[in-house]
């Protein structure tokens, strides 16, 4: 499935320290990869690829060798990564931005939309893309996301969302016939503003 | 502008390998700030980055305080493959950085490496000190194998190639500034094309290379009664009417010159 997996898994069972920097240095970019457009916000991206990391690092510590052995680290990163989202989604629905005291309000600001960095990381064509991800519903962009940005098989991410291959690819199929939906009026006002 | 239909005229595709764009490398020390907070101890991995060099930079990995690998960003396909070769070759991971080891930034930008520190425990002693005695010429200048074999205390030449095709940090431990005993240029680790742009970068001298391809090896001052390598920096402050070329150090020492105690050619 994987093809640096074994070694890596290897190097977890003999000595964890070791086969964590290893882990980190294979799969820092694919997570960070999901995690920003997942939620849109390089900022965010950034705490919560630490926070899943740290999760993993904690879990490791307690699994015995042959469990670290047995382990597919990528699909394993990834479900830590989507629950580490969804806890976050889910605080910042329960205690919304605008229920807080004044003197924090300025930590909301990041969280308002795109900031300058990422509408400079996503020049022209890849903002609209981004913009439309951001309107998927949260199963579906999960499912999209693993699929084509990050490139796993659709059995990783069944993994991942813990349910069947056939539901994996409905939601895949589902997403992306959203998505064009989605882009399709953009491509027709242009039409209109460029003829 | 014409992207009317850009996301519609190909249904199948379009949109997945737009999709397939957005996966961008992650920001460049954030794997290593995720090692800091989980509090995996700094001597466990080495870190790494890009820096200006000639030939298409170097990718320079470093560990606590000494440099433990290096390659010339021309050789390889991306940094990927450098820090797999870094892996294969110390068994340590090679993490991305954007913080340099202090003086680095400097000894390349200088050329002087000297004081850096180079750590290499996979090499044998043979190579270490083959390697310790290339880092010692000077910027701007050549030596050749049997000078290099000489300085580091090694029996023959043999020994010293070897330790330049394995040299594990090029650049940083200047191989391209050996050459073979007569005169040209021994560019055993990284083939001739890159060779000649690092020397290019230093500004060593083509007339120079060329009296070595005409059969001159050694240059002397018939005012001084000195014999030099010919990139030495004395040998280049000699007047073109007072250069005496030398086809060995014998024929120097039979016209009664003696060798030069800045670059120590290998006295008949």
């Amino acid at each position: 499935m994987d093809k640096t997996a074994e070694p890596l898994c290897e190097r977890l069972a003999t000595d964890l320290d070791d086969g964590f920097t290893e882990l980190v240095r294979v799969h820092a970019s694919a997570v960070h990869a999901f995690l920003l457009r997942v939620t849109g916000n390089a900022a965010e991206a950034d705490d919560l690829g630490q926070e899943a990391f740290l999760r993993a690092y904690t879990a490791l510590q307690g699994y015995s060798a042959e469990r670290r052995r047995a382990l597919r680290p990528r699909a394993w990163l990834m479900t830590i990564a989507a629950n580490v989202w969804r806890n976050h989604v889910r605080t910042c629905v329960r205690r919304p931005v605008a229920g807080a005291r004044v003197e924090d309000s300025c930590e909301s600001w990041p969280a308002a939309g795109p900031g300058p960095q990422e509408r400079a990381d996503t020049a022209a064509d890849r903002a609209v893309l981004v913009a439309a991800l951001a309107r998927l519903p949260e199963r579906a962009r999960v499912a999209v996301v693993l699929r084509h940005v990050v490139g796993m098989s659709y059995a990783e991410v069944a993994t991942v969302q813990g349910c069947s291959v056939g539901t994996v690819k409905a939601q895949v199929s589902r997403g992306l016939g959203t998505l064009r939906e989605l882009l399709e009026p953009e491509v027709a006002l242009l039409r209109e503003v460029t003829m | 502008m014409n992207r009317g239909g850009e996301w519609t005229s190909q249904p199948e595709g379009r949109v997945e390998t737009a999709l397939a764009g957005l996966a961008g490398p992650a920001p460049g020390d954030f794997a290593a700030r995720v090692l800091q907070r989980v509090g995996v101890p700094r001597d466990r991995y080495d870190t790494y980055l890009h820096l200006d060099a000639p030939a298409g930079g170097l990718y320079v990995a470093y560990g606590v305080e000494s440099v433990t690998g290096s390659a010339l960003g021309g050789t390889l396909p991306g940094p990927r493959a450098f820090e797999e070769a870094h892996l294969a070759r110390t068994g340590r991971s090679a993490i991305p950085t954007t913080r340099p080891l202090p003086g680095l930034r400097t000894a390349l930008r200088t050329g002087r490496t000297k004081n850096l520190r180079i750590d290499l425990p996979e090499l044998t002693e043979a190579e270490r000190a083959a390697l310790d005695a290339v880092r010692t010429i000077p910027r701007g200048q050549l030596r050749p194998l049997a000078w290099v074999a000489r300085e580091a205390g090694l029996a023959g030449s043999a020994a010293v190639t070897e330790a330049l095709v394995v040299n594990p940090v090029p650049l940083l431990i200047p191989c391209h500034r050996v050459t073979f005993d007569d005169g040209g240029p021994c560019d055993l680790r990284y083939g001739p094309i890159v060779g000649a742009a690092l020397r290019d970068a230093e500004g060593i001298d083509d007339d120079l290379v060329g009296l070595a391809r005409s059969g001159t090896v050694f240059l002397g001052s018939d005012t001084t009664r000195i014999y030099c390598h010919p990139t030495c920096a004395h040998a280049r402050r000699i007047a073109r009417s007072h250069q005496v070329p030398f086809r060995s150090a014998r024929a120097a020492h039979e016209a009664g010159y003696r060798a030069c105690k800045s670059c120590r050619p290998i006295a008949a």
